[in-house]
C-alpha cells in the first residue's frame, strides 16, 4: 500500500500547480466565469485551450487524438488541480463523451470529435433528461426516426445544462419502442447550430442556468450516430461511470478557506466549532481516499462501478455538510447576500449554500447511488 | 498510490484468515465464560505464527514487519472477535521497543514474542470524586528506589498479565514504571464488562521498584503515553474494521436469506440503502485506518491520522453495529446469534484509546485550530 504520488506523479502535480498559477489572472476570470452559473465564457475557453494545448485534459488517449498516452493517475492530477483553481474539473468532451466515443465511436467521430476535445475547442452538452425520464432514463422518448439517410428527431429534453454554450448534443433518443424499455434507446452527437432546436434557460436556486430544449422534426445526418442503433443506453451508462469520478479538492479549498476564517475570528476556541470542522476534515478525508481508491483502479485499468457511486454519494453528501456547517459557525451573518458590509467570507458562502444542492441530484440522487451500492457491490436483489 | 496489498501482505492474510476460520469459531463466546477471558493455547499458536512479533525486529525473535501488517492481522482479528490481551501487550512492547534499555528490551521483548509473556498498560487513576477507597497516590524516590501505591482502572487483562506499565506521578513528573504483576503488592480485580474483555482495578500498596524500571527517562512518561494511545487508538481502529466488515458481511447475508411478504428482505429498498451506508462506513474507517498505519510504516507522523481513523471508527462501530442489529430483526437481539456479541464489543472498542469526540479534538489541535 502507498497513498502518495510517486516522484514523478508528484513532479507533473507540481508542473500542473505551477502553470495554474502563472496564469492567476486568466485563472481568476475564469473562475468568475464558471461561478456566475452561466458556464463557459472567453476566459473558460481560453484556459481549457491552454490545458489542452499541453495535452491535459485527455491525457490518456492516443497521441493521434491529442492525448499523451500517460497514464491514468496523471489524468486524476490534473483534475485535482482543475477543481482547485477553476471549480471545474473536466468538461463533458473529455471525461464523459470522449472516452465512449474512443471506444465506440467510428473512425470518422474519432478523427471529427476526439482531437477538438482533447484541445479544449469544443464543449458536449448531455442530453439525457426529459420531464418523465429523470432516474428513469430508460424512460426517455424524444423520438429519433430512421429515414434510411439521416434520422429526424422530435421531442424535448429537460435540465440540460450547457447547450447554450457546447458545440454539441450528446443526445439519448429513442429509436424503437421495446420491453425493456431501455433496448431502443441510442445515441447521438447532434450539432446544436442544426435548424429546428431551439432551447430557454431554466435557472437554478443557486443562480446557475440549464435549459430546455426541443426539437422540433430536425434532421440530422446517420453518422450523428454513435456505435450500433438501440445499444445507446450501455453507452450513456458507460459514460455515467465516467462522470461519477472526481476529487475533493475543491472541497478542501473550501474547507481551508473556512478554517482560516476560524482562526483568525478567534471562533476556533468554541469547543462546538472544534468538534464539528474536526469531524467535516475526516470525512472530507475519506472522500478524497474514495476518490483516490477509484483513480488507482482506473490506473490499473480496472473498472469502478459501485466504488465511483460512492465516491459520488459521498463527496455530494459531505459538501452539504461543510456548507451547512459553514453557515452554522457564521451564524445570522451568513444568510446575508453579497454587497453588504456585514457579510462574512464576502457572503460567497451564501450562494454556495444554494448552488451546492445541485450536485445531490445531478449525476444520480443519493438514492440511486444507494441503490448501485446494494445492488451492484452488494449484490442484494433487485426485487 | 498503491490500495493493494503486498504478497507478503497476502501471504499474511491468507494463513491469517484460515487460521482463524478453523480456530476462531466461537471463541469469542466461549471465552466470555472463563475468569482468564481468552485461551492461552489460541495464543500460543498465535506466537507460534509469528503474530505477536509482527512488528518486532528479528533480533528479538520478531518478523520485523511493518505497522501496516500488524494492523492487517487486527483486522482478521476484529471478524473474530478474537478476544484476549494482544492489543494490550503490542502497545506495550512497542514501547519498550522503542523507550526501553537495552537491558528491559532484551528481558521482556523475547518472552513477548515467543508468547510467554503478557503485558498491560496501567494509566488511569479513578476520577477522585467517585471513590473514597482510593489508595493514596506516593510515588516517592529513594536511593534508586520508588515506593509506589495508587489504584489504577480499566487496565486491560492485568489479572492474567506478566508485566504492567504503570504510570505514576513522582516529584520529577509523570514516570512510567515496569512492574512485575506478580508482585504482591500489587492486587487486580476484573470487572465484569458489556464487552467481557477484561478491563481490571490495580491497586499498589507500597510497592518498591527500582529505578531500573523506569521506562524512558524520568518525569519523560506524558510522551510516551502518548505513543502508546497512538499506536493502541489505531489498533483498535483495525480491529473495529474488521469487526464492521463482518457485522456488514453477517447482515447483507441475512438479507438474502430472509423473506417477509413474499420476498427477500434483501429486496427492500430501505434495507438497501442501511446496507450501502454501512459499506459505505466499512471503507470509511478501512482507508482511514490503512493511510494511518500505511504512514507509520513509512515513518511518517500520523497523530492526525490515527486519530481520524480512530474518531471516525469509533463512531461507525456504533451506527453500523445498530444498522446491523436492525437488519437482523428479532434475531439480532437474541443471544444466541452472533449480532449481539458485536453490538457489545463495538461499545468497547468504541471507548478504548479515545472515543470520537476525544479523537476529534485532537484533530481539531493537528488543524492548527
Ligand atoms: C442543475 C441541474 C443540472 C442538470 N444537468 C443535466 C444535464 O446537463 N443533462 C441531463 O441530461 N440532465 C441534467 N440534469 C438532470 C438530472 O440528471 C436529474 O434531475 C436527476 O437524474 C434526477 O431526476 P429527476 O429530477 O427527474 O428526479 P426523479 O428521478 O423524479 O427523482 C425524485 C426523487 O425520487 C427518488 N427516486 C427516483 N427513482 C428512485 C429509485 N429507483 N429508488 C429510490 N429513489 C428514487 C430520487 O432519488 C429523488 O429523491 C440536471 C439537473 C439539475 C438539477
Amino acid at each position: 500500500m502507498d497513498f502518495r504520488f510517486s516522484p514523478e506523479e508528484e513532479k507533473f502535480n507540481q508542473e500542473v500547480r505551477d502553470f495554474f498559477i502563472a496564469e492567476e489572472q486568466t485563472v481568476k476570470e475564469a473562475r468568475k466565469e464558471w461561478d456566475s452559473g452561466l458556464g463557459y465564457g472567453p476566459a473558460c475557453w481560453e484556459i481549457l485551450k491552454k490545458i489542452g494545448a499541453r495535452g491535459w485534459l485527455c491525457p490518456t488517449w492516443p497521441k493521434e487524438y491529442g492525448g499523451l498516452e500517460t497514464s491514468y493517475m496523471n489524468r486524476y492530477i490534473v483534475m485535482e488541480q482543475m477543481h482547485y483553481f477553476l471549480n471545474i474539473y473536466s468538461t463533458v468532451g473529455a471525461g464523459m463523451a470522449g472516452p465512449v466515443i474512443l471506444h465506440h465511436g467510428d473512425e470518422e467521430q474519432k478523427t471529427r470529435f476526439l482531437l477538438p476535445i482533447a484541445r479544449g475547442e469544443v464543449e458536449f452538452a448531455l442530453g439525457y433528461t426529459e420531464p418523465q425520464a429523470g432516474s428513469d432514463l430508460a424512460a426517455l422518448s424524444i423520438k429519433a426516426e430512421d429515414k434510411g439517410d439521416h434520422f429526424v428527431i422530435d421531442g424535448a429534453k429537460l435540465f440540460n445544462t450547457r447547450v447554450h454554450y457546447a458545440q454539441y448534443h450528446w443526445l439519448g433518443a429513442r429509436t424503437a419502442v421495446t420491453e425493456p424499455k431501455h433496448k431502443g434507446i441510442s445515441l447521438f452527437i447532434v450539432d446544436l447550430k442544426t435548424p429546428g432546436i431551439t432551447i430557454s434557460p431554466i435557472w437554478t436556486v443557486g443562480g446557475m442556468r440549464t435549459n430546455e430544449v426541443f426539437y422540433d422534426n430536425v434532421k440530422v445526418p446517420k453518422n450523428a450516430l454513435v456505435g450500433e442503433k438501440n445499444r445507446g443506453f450501455y453507452y450513456i451508462l458507460e459514460a455515467l461511470d465516467y462522470e461519477r469520478i472526481s476529487s475533493v479538492s475543491a472541497l478542501e479549498r473550501g474547507f481551508q478557506e473556512v478554517l482560516e476564517y476560524v482562526k483568525k475570528t478567534g471562533k476556533n476556541k468554541d469547543p462546538l466549532i472544534r468538534q464539528k470542522l474536526a469531524g467535516l476534515a475526516i470525512e472530507i478525508e475519506t472522500a478524497r481516499l474514495f476518490a483516490l481508491r477509484v483513480a488507482w483502479m482506473l490506473n490499473r485499468d480496472k473498472v469502478p462501478n459501485y466504488e465511483a457511486a460512492m465516491l459520488k454519494m459521498l463527496v455530494s453528501e459531505t459538501e452539504q455538510n461543510f456548507v451547512n456547517t459553514t453557515m452554522q459557525i457564521f451564524g445570522p451573518y451568513g444568510v446575508i447576500q453579497k454587497g453588504s458590509k456585514w457579510t462574512q467570507l464576502s457572503g460567497e458562502y451564501e450562494r454556495i449554500y444554494r448552488d451546492s444542492l445541485e450536485n445531490l441530484i445531478t449525476r444520480g440522487t443519493s438514492e440511486i447511488m444507494r441503490n448501485l451500492i446494494a445492488q451492484r457491490g452488494l449484490g442484494l436483489p433487485r426485487r | 498510490m498503491n490500495f493493494d496489498l503486498s504478497e507478503m501482505q497476502k501471504i499474511l492474510l491468507n494463513s491469517a484468515k484460515g487460521f482463524l476460520g478453523k480456530e476462531g469459531k466461537n471463541l469469542a463466546r466461549e471465552m466470555e465464560k472463563t475468569d482468564d477471558g481468552y485461551s492461552p493455547e489460541l495464543w500460543q499458536k498465535m506466537a507460534e505464527l509469528g503474530w505477536m512479533g509482527a512488528v518486532f525486529p528479528e533480533n528479538y525473535g520478531g518478523i520485523d514487519g511493518s505497522f501496516l501488517d500488524l494492523v492487517l492481522l487486527l483486522e482478521e482479528m476484529g471478524k473474530a472477535l478474537v478476544p484476549g490481551p494482544f492489543i494490550s501487550s503490542m502497545v506495550s512492547g512497542l514501547s519498550i521497543l522503542r523507550y526501553g534499555d537495552d537491558s528491559q528490551k532484551d528481558k521482556y521483548l523475547p518472552r513477548l514474542i515467543e508468547g510467554n509473556s503478557i503485558l498491560s498498560h496501567a494509566f488511569s487513576a479513578p476520577d477522585p470524586e467517585m471513590d473514597e477507597s482510593i489508595v493514596e497516590e506516593t510515588g516517592s524516590g529513594k536511593d534508586g528506589n520508588y515506593l509506589l501505591s495508587g489504584t489504577r482502572l480499566f487496565v486491560p487483562f492485568a489479572h492474567v498479565a506478566d508485566l504492567i506499565i504503570h504510570a505514576a506521578d513522582t516529584d520529577k513528573g509523570k514516570t512510567l514504571f515496569l512492574l512485575d504483576a506478580k508482585n504482591p503488592g500489587i492486587n487486580c480485580i476484573p470487572f465484569d464488562s458489556i464487552a467481557a474483555d477484561k478491563p481490571c482495578e490495580v491497586s499498589l500498596k507500597e510497592v518498591k521498584v527500582h529505578e531500573g524500571n523506569i521506562l524512558g527517562k524520568i518525569g519523560k512518561g506524558e510522551e510516551i503515553v502518548g505513543k502508546m494511545q497512538e499506536w493502541g487508538a489505531l489498533c483498535h481502529s483495525a480491529f473495529i474494521t474488521g469487526m464492521l466488515e463482518q457485522v456488514l458481511r453477517m447482515s447483507v447475508d441475512y438479507a438474502k436469506e430472509r423473506e417477509q411478504f413474499g420476498r427477500k428482505i434483501g429486496s427492500f429498498q430501505a434495507i438497501q440503502h442501511q446496507c450501502a451506508n454501512m459499506s459505505t462506513g466499512v471503507d470509511q474507517v478501512k482507508f482511514l485506518t490503512y493511510e494511518a498505519a500505511w504512514k507509520l510504516s513509512e515513518g511518517i507522523p500520523a497523530r492526525k491520522e490515527i486519530s481520524m481513523a480512530k474518531a471516525w471508527a469509533s463512531d461507525a462501530s456504533r451506527r453500523v453495529c445498530l444498522l446491523g442489529v436492525k437488519i437482523h430483526g428479532g434475531t439480532g437481539v437474541s443471544e444466541e446469534h452472533d449480532m449481539q456479541l458485536y453490538f457489545r464489543k463495538a461499545k468497547a472498542n468504541e471507548v478504548a484509546f479515545g472515543d470520537g469526540d476525544l479523537h476529534r479534538e485532537i484533530v481539531a489541535c493537528e488543524l492548527g485550530l
